[in-house]
């Protein structure tokens, strides 16, 4: 039974004291973003990089975990009472949450929604559990030719499936790989376009990059955006338990949701953000009485919350055993292992297995956590709503300026960030999404690497990505994907199902 | 209706241009190898061809609309308060934390940023300024000891 081993494994190394410790900061930390609008995970995970460099690996990668999935609860939290989004991943949760929450059912929105994050953290473990092993067996197998397929389909996929125009987004991949060359060329020592600057000898590091395109853009373009009040729905929450007609009702909906983001988590461009649209589409779509939807109904918050909590762990899965982020977020946690001094790739199940195990295990501990931190405690998060924006943003500019300088106390490092806030803002006047360039540029060395030893060993056949049975299937689907993208059928279709 | 320009994709197309461009400068000294065995200038000229690919595309697709009548998208007007704000706030805290120490340099990019927005509140701001300040001395350097001066290093 090697599962049983490995959980249990995983399970003494989460409840270690100082990793329970590091788990109840990554989830509090986790939910306070994701009640506040206007932090995301992917700035405040960067921003705490640096400073897990002291720490063990499970002990970093499980507060850093805990800050994404704590992000996905808290999130619900502000749209269900203020009918804001506190993160991207919970925008459908606004529309009947916070109906719910206007017709004095806030207590049982809100219970909902923790209940089923619960629920789909749990199943979501699992299914990690499950699916690691296979496939990270399936990957050893890879050669640098596999490999780097692999990786295309990886970038690829993840372009597709999110947001945004996908020749946009394309091009930004490429940026992304240019910028990653930066730096001394391993193979031959030869300084690549570092324009004489020591600092960029070994390389743009991308936690400035993350901080500059994803935090200072983003306030930049918020402070733009005429600051419109909050308005909290303000009533006791007594009623935390929902009734047994709420739980009968929200079940199956929560049953659909967890699938759904389980799902469309493990796949490349995967993560929170997609599977609750899909969950909520769906929901309406079999509903019996689709008229409910939008004005309370309770499916409309268990299904897409469940499917986003689900959706933010199983993403977890291609890091794990590819070593492929699939969103920009996981791109943040494959840096990183790096600095641990770890080699993202299928040999990490093997090689560290307290850190896989670890992190498998603590995220159940962290759900079962976050359900305490939200739902009795909601009170204290509801009171943070009542910072304003404007004492909000200039503490995070410190903040992300602290946390560049903290990396290797350079300066470059925040001048380079102040340069991709810039960049970061142009980027969102121009409507261009950034997260592909990050992807890019963590994925940029790895798929350099791949194809220069896969070139070398089949001294400069092109043909032998198409000889490899496996890299040829991989290349297919990132052809037949490409394909679909430029199909107009496909394209409206596509269209459709991210504005709904 | 008058003819207008697609900018958003024209901007984005002439700064991948620049960028590819750039790319082709830098590394116009590196060697390219062969396919089997590759020199450090292979990538760098693949991908900014492809690059520059992807910038005429857009730019001859943004003109392209404009002659076809398309009612092309307008960028919304650009306000340099904010951004001004928060790119002062920060190359002043890079100016100033190394020369007069952290809790100085705090102060000075939190009450700066706080400009950025209009309805800001001086007096608060530099409170505010003040308490974020400690916070950060006794976060960054008391409990996650990073080795940055807290005072001007000739007060020492």
């Amino acid at each position: 039974m090697d599962l049983l081993d490995n959980l249990l494994l995983g399970l003494s190394t989460a409840f270690q004291l100082k990793n329970i410790g590091f788990c109840l900061i990554g989830a509090l930390i986790g939910t306070a973003i994701g009640v506040l609008p206007g932090i995301g995970p992917i700035p405040t995970i960067a921003l705490l990089l640096p400073f897990t460099f002291g720490l063990e690996p499970a002990s970093a990668m499980i507060m850093l975990a805990g800050i994404f999935y704590g992000a996905q609860y808290g999130g619900s939290t502000t749209a269900i009472l203020v009918n804001v989004p506190g993160e991207t991943s919970s925008v459908v949760t606004c529309i009947d949450g916070h109906e719910m929450a206007k017709r004095g059912r806030a207590g049982a929105a809100l219970a909902t929604a923790a209940i089923s994050s619960f629920f789909a953290g749990t199943v979501a473990t699992v299914v990690i559990a499950l699916l690691s092993l296979p496939l990270s067996a399936l990957a050893l197998k890879f050669t640098a030719v596999e490999y780097f397929s692999l990786l295309v389909l990886g970038l690829i996929a993840a372009v597709v499936m999110a947001h945004g125009s996908v020749m946009k987004s394309l091009a930004m991949v490429l940026l992304g790989l240019l910028i990653g060359l930066i730096g001394i060329d391993v193979n031959s020592g030869v300084a690549r376009m570092t324009f004489g600057v020591t600092e960029l000898s070994d390389g743009i590091d991308f936690v400035p990059v993350a901080m500059g395109l994803f935090g200072l853009g983003e306030i930049i373009a918020n402070l733009e955006r005429s600051g419109a009040d909050r308005r909290v729905v303000t009533q006791s929450f007594r009623d935390l338990i929902p009734t047994w007609a709420d739980m009968k009702a929200a079940f199956p909906a929560m049953l659909r949701g967890t699938v759904i983001g389980s799902v469309l988590g493990v796949l490349p461009g995967g993560g929170a953000a997609l599977p609750p649209f899909t969950a909520y589409a769906l929901e309406k779509k079999i509903a019996k009485d689709p008229s409910r939807f939008g004005k309370g109904a309770i499916e409309g918050v268990a299904s897409p919350e469940a499917a986003n909590n689900a959706g933010a762990q199983t993403s977890f899965i291609p890091l794990l055993t590819l070593g492929i982020p699939s969103n920009a977020l996981m791109a943040l946690m494959i840096g990183a292992l790096m600095m641990q001094g770890i080699q993202p790739g299928p040999q990490v199940m093997t090689e560290q297995p307290v850190l896989v195990w670890g992190l498998i295990a603590s995220m159940w501990v962290g759900n079962l956590m976050l359900l305490v931190i939200n739902l009795p405690l909601v009170g204290v998060w509801v009171s943070m709503l009542k910072i304003p924006y404007r004492l909000l943003f200039p503490a995070i500019v410190l903040f992300c300026c602290i946390g560049t300088y903290g990396i290797s106390n350079s300066l470059f490092n925040v001048w380079l960030m102040l340069g991709c806030a810039v960049v970061g803002y142009f980027f969102i006047k121009v409507g261009v999404e950034p997260a592909p360039l990050l992807l890019g540029l963590v994925l940029g060395p790895q798929l350099e690497e791949n194809f220069r030893r896969a070139m070398l060993l089949s001294d400069g056949d092109f043909s032998v990505f198409l000889r490899h049975p496996i890299s040829a299937g991989l290349l297919a689907v990132v052809a037949i994907l490409l394909l679909a993208m430029l199909s107009p059928a496909v394209l409206r279709k596509r269209k459709e199902a991210l504005t709904e | 209706m008058h003819k207008r320009i697609d900018w958003p994709d024209m901007l984005f197309g002439l700064f991948l241009l620049l960028v590819a461009t750039g790319t082709l400068v830098a590394t116009r000294k590196l060697s390219i190898g062969s396919a089997a065995n590759m020199g450090p200038g292979y990538m760098p000229r693949v991908i900014a061809v492809a690059v520059i690919g992807f910038g005429l595309f857009f730019v001859i697709r943004a003109v392209w609309r404009s002659l076809k009548n398309f009612d092309g998208l307008d960028i919304e007007r650009v306000q340099s308060r904010p951004l001004l704000g928060i790119v002062i706030a920060g190359a002043v805290f890079a100016l100033l934390v190394e020369s007069a120490g952290l809790a100085i340099a705090s102060v000075a990019s939190i009450v700066i940023a706080a400009f950025a927005t209009r309805d800001v509140r001086p007096l608060e701001a530099v409170i505010f300024g003040c308490v974020m300040a400690a916070l950060s001395v006794l976060l960054f350097v008391t409990a996650l000891s990073l080795p940055v001066p807290v005072w001007p290093p000739f007060l020492d």
